[in-house]
């Protein structure tokens, strides 16, 4: 890793367009910019954050790659967040220069910006209503529609237009933490489905299919089983053409 | 180095007697007859558990068993434990909050929390007598990244503690003022200090972290009266001295080449020694910049405790290149090894293998894997682990590994080595690291497959290393665990339970929700008017239970 001579070149950059405190990362784009801050990245932040800044579940680090859709965060404030850690948390302050700094902003903007990059046209109109019609009863989109899966907000700014496809149209190979299928049945014989929303030793949580938020003691439950398949339906392009599904990711799109 | 705060020992006692003689001596006299405690003594630490009613030092006793003699609490009852209060520490720490074992005496718990607080709390009503708050830097380094303690060492009045920013202080137990501060390293460096100091008879051992960064490790004797240094011994030895045929011939690598000594050591006061495990070698992933075996990181190190010197080493994982710190608590029993008497000490190793050991010469006697490892399949004749595959394939036990610092507990009488297991599947990617001090220094990243990941509370039969039970988690757990003599075992796991189980079967026989994980935390246990109380630190608070009546 020779970091140091792309920080001397880059700093010129930096410097340039540095006069005043600035909320836009003047290296924001920047491919040695983007690659020598995936290289701090990986030095510095991995450990917590992970190798994809997806953060680590176990230890309840933040996704990253969410920080620019979810939390509307701005380029300075993700720049002071990492030169001043979160106090009362085990995000610490970092010693790295400006430069440096803006290089891993921008590697996170980077990392973060996947989003659809050439939206195909559709009707956001018409996908209000096939968005209700097929989706609304089980995702959430602009503060309408139900919880069994993820929310959709903003999703077509943090998911390729491949991805959003193939979960679509294959649901099942790729289950989110959160979502997983689950089988439960109790002790006297009821049986109830929904999506493992958290576990332990001695008991299992979940949303059933009604959307209610269950809890079991696993001493009250025969047998779990956890399922292949997703809750969510096959959506194929019989069932709801490309066309349909563009239309409906036009509506998503819209701010 | 060091800083009285307030008056030296000695002084202040004459100081205030003489204030007593002028002021109050008639009162003074009435004082005078009252039974004025002065503090456990090191007879008293070295008798261990003989005392139920006091627990003095980080693992209980010196050995590390962390096995207590109660039985009032035992499988026939535990069922009817119950929380009986619960502390919590008042601040905000995000993913490691308590790490400690709080001592007692005479019915005060001596504890430490994150971010350099402290408290005395009233073993009774789990109210605290007083807070201590460290003024930290605003520019730690490591200890920044882990802003944990593990504990305080007790010594008549005093008790001991590192801080984030590289000192040891002596606080007064009474009050919480500090008496003296001494410093250890320099923290910006990337030193930090967050075990639990380990009190012998006339000096106070500690250790230090910081192994991500550009540091050298060291194990520090001092005088526990002027904080004076007594002696140091170096992780990574210097150019020329033994061992340092293990690392290139350059003095910077040797400089910084890691090996933190982060956990509590064990004694054996028979035979003199301190028993103390040693961290990874910096860079932590990439090796290429230290060719060799790269001593003592990664070992097992046996110190005459009177100079430092070094009698014996065992290096469990030659060349880490995984993170893979061996700072576990060294387990000190005396058991029949294959028909006769033997002095052992057990680890059981972030590297996936149970290790017995004879801790008088450091003899291997088993080397044997409690959890999936592809990184080495067994223990060579040579002692040397046979290597598989170095981590880029896949599946080796992640950079937290096996399992880690938690405590384990030796069963005595059933020769159960009682731990917890991490069942995990890692790729290692080394990146040659930048080497800027101050800055971590991993040398690479690893990529976790999270989906393939569970956890165990697994009983070892210390003779063979086979697993004789256990109980599965859903998660990688870093819960510690205790035994007690009634045939209990208590632990914990990453998802907040507490709980306690048959030692001879493992069935589980009570849990409790705590409300956050437990995390390189064990149960201590002892005897309170009569009444034997269970403690667990998980998060940021602390509950004890008792039972029902």
């Amino acid at each position: 890793m020779r970091i140091p001579g792309l920080i001397a070149t880059i700093t010129l950059i930096v410097l340039a367009g540095s006069s005043t405190a600035q909320n836009v990362n003047p290296l924001e784009g920047d491919v040695r910019a983007i690659q020598g801050g995936a290289a701090l990245f990986r030095s510095q932040c991995a450990t917590c954050h992970g190798a994809d800044a997806r953060g680590i579940s176990t230890i309840e680090s933040p996704d990253l790659t969410l920080m620019w859709s979810e939390s509307q965060r701005s380029a300075s404030e993700v720049y002071d967040i990492i030169r001043d850690g979160v106090p009362g948390s085990i995000m610490p302050p970092n010693g790295l220069g400006e430069t440096e700094l803006w290089m891993l902003v921008a590697y996170l903007q980077d990392a973060g910006g996947r989003g659809v990059v050439n939206m195909p046209p559709g009707d956001p109109e018409r996908g209000i209503v096939l968005f209700a019609e097929h989706c609304a009863e089980c995702h959430q989109a602009k503060g309408k529609g139900g919880a069994l899966g993820p929310h959709l907000n903003q999703i077509t700014r943090r998911r390729s237009l491949e991805s959003l496809i193939s979960s679509v149209r294959q649901p099942a190979a790729s289950m989110s933490i959160g979502f997983k299928t689950v089988s439960v049945q109790t002790t006297n014989d009821q049986l109830i489905d929904g999506v493992l929303k958290s576990e332990d030793a001695f008991s299992l949580l979940l949303m059933d299919r009604q959307q209610n938020l269950r809890g079991f003691a696993k001493a009250d439950l025969r047998q779990i089983n956890r399922l292949p398949d997703s809750l969510m339906p096959v959506f194929d392009p019989s069932r709801l053409s490309d066309s349909e599904l563009f239309d409906i990711f036009n509506f998503l799109e819209q701010p | 180095m060091c800083k009285f705060l307030i008056l030296p020992l000695p002084a202040r006692l004459v100081l205030v007697k003489s204030l007593w003689l002028s002021l109050c001596c008639g009162w003074s006299l009435v004082v005078g007859v009252s039974a004025q405690s002065n503090g456990p003594d090191y007879q008293d630490i070295l008798a261990g558990f003989a005392d139920p009613e006091r627990w003095l030092t980080y693992s209980g006793d010196y050995s590390g068993i962390r096995h207590s003699p109660l039985t009032l609490i035992n499988p026939d009852n535990v069922s009817q434990l119950r929380p009986v209060w619960t502390f919590q520490t008042g601040t905000t720490t995000r993913g490691r909050g308590f790490e400690a074992t709080p001592l007692v005496d005479d019915g005060v718990l001596y504890v430490t929390g994150s971010n350099n607080y402290a408290w005395a709390i009233d073993a009774r009503s789990g109210r605290a007598f007083w807070t201590y708050r460290r003024n930290l830097p605003d520019d730690l380094t490591y200890g920044a990244s882990a802003p944990v303690n593990r504990g305080f060492g007790m010594l008549g009045n005093q008790l001991f503690m590192v801080t984030l920013d590289a000192f040891l202080m002596a606080i007064d137990r009474r009050n919480g003022v500090v008496l003296w501060e001494c410093k250890l390293a320099d923290y910006q460096t990337g030193y930090a200090a967050t075990m639990a100091p380990l009190v012998l008879d006339d000096r106070v051992i500690v250790g230090i972290s910081g192994g991500e960064y550009r540091t050298r490790g060291f194990i520090d004797a001092y005088d526990p009266q002027s904080g004076e240094r007594l002696w140091r011994f170096n992780t990574i030895p210097g150019p020329g001295e033994p061992g340092s045929e293990t690392w290139p011939d350059d003095p910077d690598v040797l400089a910084a080449g890691g090996g933190g000594t982060w956990m509590n050591g064990s004694y054996d006061s028979e035979l003199n020694l301190l028993y103390w495990g040693i961290g990874n070698p910096n860079p932590d992933y990439f090796g290429d910049s230290r060719p060799g075996d790269n001593l003592y990181s990664n070992s097992l190190v046996a110190l005459n405790p009177d100079n430092g010197e070094l009698q014996w080493y065992y290096q469990f994982t030659p060349h880490d290149i995984n993170d893979w710190d061996s700072n576990h608590m060294p387990v000190l029993a005396d058991i029949h090894w294959q028909g006769a008497p033997r002095k052992v000490v057990m680890v059981g190793n972030r590297n996936g293998f149970f290790y017995v050991l004879d801790r008088v010469t450091g003899e291997l006697l088993l080397g044997k894997p409690f959890t999936a490892t592809t990184w080495a399949r067994e223990i060579g004749n040579d002692g040397r682990p046979v290597i598989l595959n170095d981590g880029s394939q896949g599946c080796l036990p992640d950079p937290w590994g096996s399992t880690n610092f938690m405590p384990p507990t030796f069963y005595p009488g059933l020769d159960l080595f009682i731990l917890t297991a991490r069942e995990t599947c890692a790729t290692f990617v080394p990146e040659e690291p930048a080497n800027i001090p101050g800055q971590a220094n991993f040398g690479g990243t690893v990529l976790i497959d999270f989906e393939r990941s569970s956890g165990a509370l697994r009983a070892l039969d210390v003779h063979t290393g086979e697993m004789v039970w256990e109980f599965a988690y859903p998660s990688p757990s870093f819960g510690g665990v205790t035994s007690t003599a009634a045939g209990l075992v208590f632990a914990g796991d990453h998802e907040g339970n507490f709980m306690a189980f048959d030692a001879t079967t493992g069935e589980n026989l009570w849990h409790y929700q705590t409300g956050s994980r437990i995390w390189g935390a064990a149960a201590m246990t002892f005897l309170l008017d009569g009444k034997q109380m269970v403690l667990i630190p998980s998060g940021t608070t602390l509950t004890a239970f008792a039972l029902q009546n």
